[in-house]
């Protein structure tokens, strides 16, 4: 059964939404399939691990069936398959999804507006997250990418706060905006590469491991380095990778490209602004690891200290907003473009502790996030109310919220211990090092972006000092019996999330045993091809 | 009595039954209307038969039209029945569900 | 021993803290009165454990046990522990210290609301700390660092309703963070450049500048640590927290840590280097002296007094004397846990009496105090001995490791002009804190009661007068070496020895130590008005400093870059959304009135001979009929007629 293991995977949220929706409306079965399903997932997830051999790079547990092809005359064969397919980037950012799924499932467990579709909509996005990870090609990958937007946006436009209209056409507009910039590479993509291995006709795959390999790559085409071609001055190859840098940076995201974050996180509800902190922002990073850097590494090797400077211009200014923000949602929403900041620098060090590093803030940022805004969920759902400055002295009154807080307060700003402090040293390690090894970013961009956790301390600690210690008082009022403390299925969700972010902090080689033969394999195709593509460029 | 006079008071009778059937509102009424305008035909079949002798063609179906103008009687008056219990009238124009 | 059983029993040393704190924690609310003796009973095991362990490995080679932590592509990350001297010593410190202020807090904190919370992280830290002691490499060690630092956090602000103790702990979290991206910055130094964490060799292959940097951005992260010159104003609002805490955090284990990281990477420090943490220990160390002369607050004295000791301990290892930097290290770790232990008990007993009577006033102002000495006599007698350590009288302690300290720093200083300058700070350093520790001495146990005078003042329960004891009985000689005047003794001789004598200095002290206090005694009898300026009363307006230069900026910068995303992005955003909307609504205009024109036209025209076919079926069924038979009679008529 080996085989069908990532289909099933991808499929059964759709099955389960099936159900959902052919079940009379009104009952609570849906929540009750919802987190079957996702625990299915789970187990599906602990066959993929046992199948998965960590001592292997490349591709793994790969699918491949014939999806699209079109004939297209003496031009030769337009090719799509249905090619799913792990590796070391994929497989922990899938065992992710299916661990946040599941939390996110029981945090929605008292959703009471339109259950049927509620469930529905979530068990949709779960399939479309699932196939965004696996895809291995490219068109796979954009309708997932793309099919992922329905499902959110009905999520935050009808679950949402007061202002969710606002918050999810402005999130739709945004991402569509960035998938509009990676369709038009897609196309020249395609216009301009070849599959490995045709005979006679030339096909011209989708296949990301195809468009990877700059043999495939047809002369005199679009995306041609001999050929040179140059748009304003600037040479096409370098365009594409500066339109793949934005569409991915929207989602990840990127500042000035955030906007839309704060807003979405606002309005939507607890189990949505999880699930988007987690999992959602990882695509944008997934997109860099998988497309961006490996497709045009001759750009990245230009460019990659522009990806960098706006990695240190995310951490630096997204801490700074979140030290302003006088709501708690949008604090950690500002936290979380601070930490995917680290994910860029990661990546545009090019080096194995930096691709390594990227990773690994991500999935410790999902887990990471997530207990954060289950938090926020929490006091929300007592009070209604996310202003910190309306809170004094929960500790007495909450004392285990209060330990969970600090928890993730402390995880977020990077205490050792926890997994974001692993994470950020070694993207440190891999900024600082990348002059010496490969000469793409300067030292001083590591050495910039550590004051991004003296920011996080500050924030976080004041956040604490504000809303938790002094004397206890909600609103001006003393008294509200509506402020218990946890109950057991909100612990149910934040323990294993805790204990996840500690085991990774002190174990880093759980993760690692995954991510280094990746990170190893990217750096080294990335740093290869692209002097190979430069060499071709400037003989 | 001549063959003439007999069509004359079927056709009388048709058109009394034409006219009670364009004007009366009352449905049961439109119905009794309808009863005559068959009853009109069936005279005019045997007069017409009458010119004929060796057929028998006009008397059976005068009793066709008999038998099919009862059962039509008996629908029309369920029809009504249901109708006149559902809106509480028996006057078709007050039934306008069909106006375009 | 065996090797194996030999890091058996260290982590099982390290792991019993944890323990503590861990059953600190589960013990359940109505058995709490278990927490402060399993926690005290199981620190009492580490520390024996630690002593013997000491002295039987005691001058053995160094022994690293290593295991493959994380690997990093090529590169493997070790995780395990180094063992040699040095860890000994802070081992059987940092456990002796911590079972002391345990013992201490089972009066001290006794009735107090968070308890248990008070001991999980008590053992916490001293878990945390045997980790930075044992860490074999620079990044594990970084980690204990940072833990030491969280548990020094949640201890200051332990009574979280104190708005000053929280403030406090932020305060101390954030400047120790600021000062630990040195830290980081010299792991991405260390890293980029020997491709190792290794804390005794340091392959730079030459290249010098990179590790002179990486030794000045360690020495920042010293500076943070140990209160170093423009960040040692966390330590004094560090204070807020548990008397105990300050005792065991703020002045014998966590602030020496500092002291401890430039021992062990003592290797790594370029001459340039060692000159620069000469300088900052020196100025430090009189810049501190000179605040805790004027202080009021009993325990800001002694926080004030730390911070010039600490500034000896890093001038001493800038001198190259590590070695004497670690001799301090031990005396000073003693005599100061048990003045802030002996502080301690007089809070305490100030407030139990102040709760029985219903005076209040605050007890921790030197002013209010006065003629401790009848009625906590064994609090005295103790207090004076660990003073005595402190100001270096001959006897105690503190003299010889101080003598060992001058000793070093005029042997560094030889015959350069600023060099001697700078040993010169240390001698006035010196006198200084003499002048001090009389004052406070002085204002709480010799000076007649003044507000203290409305109590009646018992001593404190024997639970907490048995660390005090035993603490200034390590404030004694034989703690250095069985001669009183020789610093050369069992810890010195085999940590670095054959150090430098000189008599000169030592003959010196010993006669001018003993007729300074006596000055000084004289000095604060017979001068009545307690004076200070606000200038070093307030350090140095470090904290006024920080607000406007660091906390200021960035809260507006915090506040710039909001509005950026509010209304700068956010605005250029709506900008078009605005512009599409616009452009969205003259087309339709266009669509509506032009282009729809037309169509309307042809549709109005099909409406018109509609409405003239719809006027047939008006849903009536007698003008259906009336129509059909009209229709029916104009066909027959057609059909008959033509």
């Amino acid at each position: 059964m080996h085989e069908y293991l990532l289909s099933l995977l991808i499929f059964l949220p759709l099955i389960g939404a099936l159900i959902v929706l052919v079940l009379p409306a009104g009952t609570f079965y849906g929540r009750s399939i919802a987190l079957l399903i996702a625990l299915l997932q789970g187990l599906v997830f602990i066959f993929i691990l046992a199948a998965y051999d960590t001592s292997l790079t490349g591709l793994q547990l790969a699918e491949r069936a014939r999806w699209i092809s079109l004939a297209m005359g003496t031009w030769g064969e337009v090719r799509a398959d249905y090619f799913v397919a792990l590796d070391g980037l994929s497989l922990p950012l899938v065992g992710l999804s299916v661990f946040i799924f599941i939390i996110a499932t029981i945090s929605s467990w008292k959703v009471e507006k339109s259950r049927k579709g509620y469930f529905a909509l979530l068990l949709v996005l779960n399939a479309a997250v699932m196939g965004t990870f696996c895809a291995q090609d490219f068109l796979l990958f954009y309708l997932f990418f793309e099919f992922m937007l329905l499902p959110m946006f009905f999520l935050i436009g009808i679950w949402g706060g007061a202002r969710r209209e606002y918050a999810s056409i402005k999130f739709f507009l945004y991402t569509l905006l960035g998938s509009i910039l990676i369709l038009i590479v897609m196309i020249a993509l395609l216009l301009s590469t070849k599959s490995s291995n045709d005979t006679g006709t030339v096909v011209h795959s989708f296949s990301i491991t195809d468009m990877t390999n700059s043999a495939n790559i047809l002369s005199q085409s679009v995306l041609d380095p001999q050929r040179g071609l140059e748009l304003f001055g600037i040479s096409v190859r370098v365009w594409a990778f500066i339109f793949l840098f934005i569409g991915f940076g929207i989602k990840l995201p990127m500042v000035p490209l955030h906007t839309w974050l704060p807003d979405a996180h606002v309005e939507a509800p607890t189990a949505i602004s999880v699930l988007l902190a987690a999992l959602l922002l990882k695509i944008g990073g997934y997109g860099l690891l998988r497309i961006t850097y490996p497709l045009f590494p001759d750009a990245a090797m230009q460019l990659s200290w522009l990806v960098a400077l706006f990695g240190v211009i995310s951490i630096i200014y997204g801490a700074l907003a979140a030290m302003a923000s006088k709501d708690l949602k949008r604090l950690i929403a500002y936290s979380s473009v601070s930490h995917m900041g680290f994910v860029l620098l990661g990546v545009a060090s090019v080096t194995t502790e930096g691709a390594a590093g990227a990773v690994y803030q991500m999935v410790s940022h999902g887990v990471i996030s997530a207990m954060l805004f289950l938090l926020v969920g929490v006091l929300y759902d007592r009070t209604h109310d996310r202003m910190i400055e309306n809170y004094s002295g929960l500790s007495s009154k909450m004392p285990v919220y209060f330990s969970y807080t600090l928890l993730a307060f402390f995880a977020s700003l990077g205490l050792p211990g926890f997994s974001g402090f692993m994470a950020e040293v070694m993207v440190f390690l891999g900024a600082f090092k990348s002059n010496g090894v490969n000469g793409l970013i300067h030292e001083s961009f590591a050495i910039v972006a550590t004051l991004g956790l003296v920011l996080g301390a500050a924030y976080y600690l004041w956040t604490l000092q504000r809303m938790f210690f002094g004397k206890y008082h909600f609103k001006s009022s003393t008294e509200n019996t509506s402020l218990v403390d946890l109950d057991q299925r909100e612990i149910l969700m934040l323990l294993p999330l805790a204990l996840i972010t500690i085991a990774f902090g002190i174990f880093p080689q759980l993760l690692l045993n995954f991510i280094n033969p990746f990170a190893d394999s990217f750096t080294e195709t990335v740093l290869q091809t692209g002097k190979a593509i430069q060499a071709i460029i400037r003989p | 009595m001549s063959l003439q006079s007999i069509y004359i008071l079927s056709a009388l009778l048709f058109s009394i039954g034409l006219v009670i059937v364009l004007v009366k509102r009352n449905a049961i009424l439109v119905l009794m209307g309808i009863e005559l305008m068959l009853n009109a035909a069936n005279l005019n079949l045997i007069a017409f038969n009458k010119t004929v002798p060796a057929s028998l063609d006009g008397q059976v179906f005068a009793l066709f039209v008999m038998v099919i103008a009862v059962c039509e009687t008996a629908v029309g008056l369920a029809i009504i029945l249901q109708v006149y219990r559902h809106y509480h009238t028996s006057v078709p124009d007050e039934i306008n569900e069909l106006k375009g | 021993m065996s090797s194996q059983a030999l890091f058996s029993s260290l982590v099982l040393i390290a792991l019993l803290p944890l323990l503590s704190a861990l059953v600190a924690t589960v013990i359940p609310a109505s058995h709490r009165w278990i927490t402060p003796l399993a926690s005290s009973l199981l620190l009492a095991l580490a520390s024996i454990l630690s002593l013997l362990l000491s002295i039987s490995q005691w001058n053995e080679p160094t022994l690293v046990w290593e295991k493959t932590w994380f690997t990093l592509g090529e590169s493997t990350v070790t995780a395990g522990i180094l063992l040699n001297n040095t860890t000994l010593v802070l081992l059987s410190v940092v456990t002796f210290i911590s079972f002391m202020v345990h013992l201490f807090s089972i009066g001290y904190m006794a009735g107090d609301k968070g308890e248990q919370r008070y001991y999980s992280i008590l053992g916490f830290f001293t878990f945390a700390m045997l980790g930075l002691v044992l860490a074999d490499n620079l990044l594990l060690l970084f980690v204990f660092w940072e833990l030491v630092g969280f548990s020094s956090y949640m201890l200051i602000g332990h009574w979280r309703e104190k708005d000053a103790a929280t403030a406090a702990a932020k305060k101390a979290f954030i400047i120790n963070r600021i000062a630990d991206l040195g830290f980081i910055i010299a792991l991405l130094i260390i890293w980029g450049h020997t491709g190792s964490f290794s804390l005794t060799s340091f392959n730079f292959e030459e290249q010098e500048a990179w590790r002179t940097g990486a030794a000045l951005c360690l020495l920042l992260a010293v500076m943070g640590k140990s209160a170093q010159l423009p960040f040692f104003n966390w330590l004094s609002s560090a204070m807020e927290g548990p008397t105990p805490v300050s005792a065991l955090i703020h002045a014998a284990t966590m602030v020496v840590a500092g002291v401890f990281l430039l021992i062990r990477v003592f290797p790594l420090f370029t001459p340039l280097a060692l000159d620069v943490v000469v300088i900052i220990g020196s100025s430090t160390a009189v810049l501190g002296a000179l605040a805790a002369l004027h202080q009021f607050d009993f325990k800001k004295i002694l926080a004030y007094s730390t911070i010039s000791q600490l500034g000896l301990l890093v001038a001493a290892v800038g001198t190259g004397a590590y070695g004497v930097a670690l001799l301090h290290l031990l005396t000073h770790a003693f005599f100061k846990a048990g003045l802030f232990l002996g502080a301690g008990a007089v809070i305490h007993s100030l407030h139990q009496a102040q709760h029985s009577s219903h005076v209040h006033f605050d007890v921790q102002d030197i002013r209010n105090l006065g003629g401790l000495r009848k009625e906590m006599p064994i609090t005295f007698f103790c207090f004076s001995i660990c003073a005595a350590a402190l100001a270096g009288l001959p006897l105690f302690s503190g003299f010889q490791s101080k003598d060992a300290i001058l000793v070093s720093v005029f042997s560094w200083s030889g015959d350069q002009v600023w060099r001697q300058a700078f040993a010169w700070t240390i001698v006035i350093t010196s006198v200084l804190t003499i002048f001090y520790t009389v004052r406070m001495l002085w204002f709480v146990f010799f000076e007649e009661a003044k507000k203290t005078a409305l109590l009646t003042i018992q001593e404190v329960p024997t639970i907490m007068r048995i660390p005090l004891v035993l603490l200034s009985l390590g404030s004694l000689w034989w703690m250095v070496a069985f001669h009183p005047l020789d610093f050369s003794g069992w810890l010195l001789d085999s940590i670095q020895p054959n150090q430098e004598h000189n008599l000169f200095i030592t003959w010196l002290s010993l006669i001018s130590i003993p007729t300074l206090t006596v000055l000084a005694f004289l000095w604060f009898k017979y001068r009545k008005k307690p004076t200070t300026l606000g200038f070093l009363q307030e350090g140095y307006y470090l904290d006024y400093l920080n607000s406007l230069l660091v906390t200021k900026p960035i809260l507006a910068m915090s506040t710039v870059s909001e509005r950026i995303d509010k209304k700068g992005l956010d605005g250029i955003i709506h900008g078009f959304a605005y512009l599409t909307v616009g452009l969205a609504h003259l087309l339709a205009w266009v669509d509506k009135n032009i282009v729809d024109g037309l169509v309307d036209a042809s549709g109005r025209l099909a409406k018109g001979f509609g409405s003239i076919a719809r006027s047939f079926s008006g849903g009536q069924i007698q003008s259906y009929i009336f129509w059909s038979v009209f229709a029916l009679v104009i066909s027959l008529f057609w059909f008959l007629f033509y």
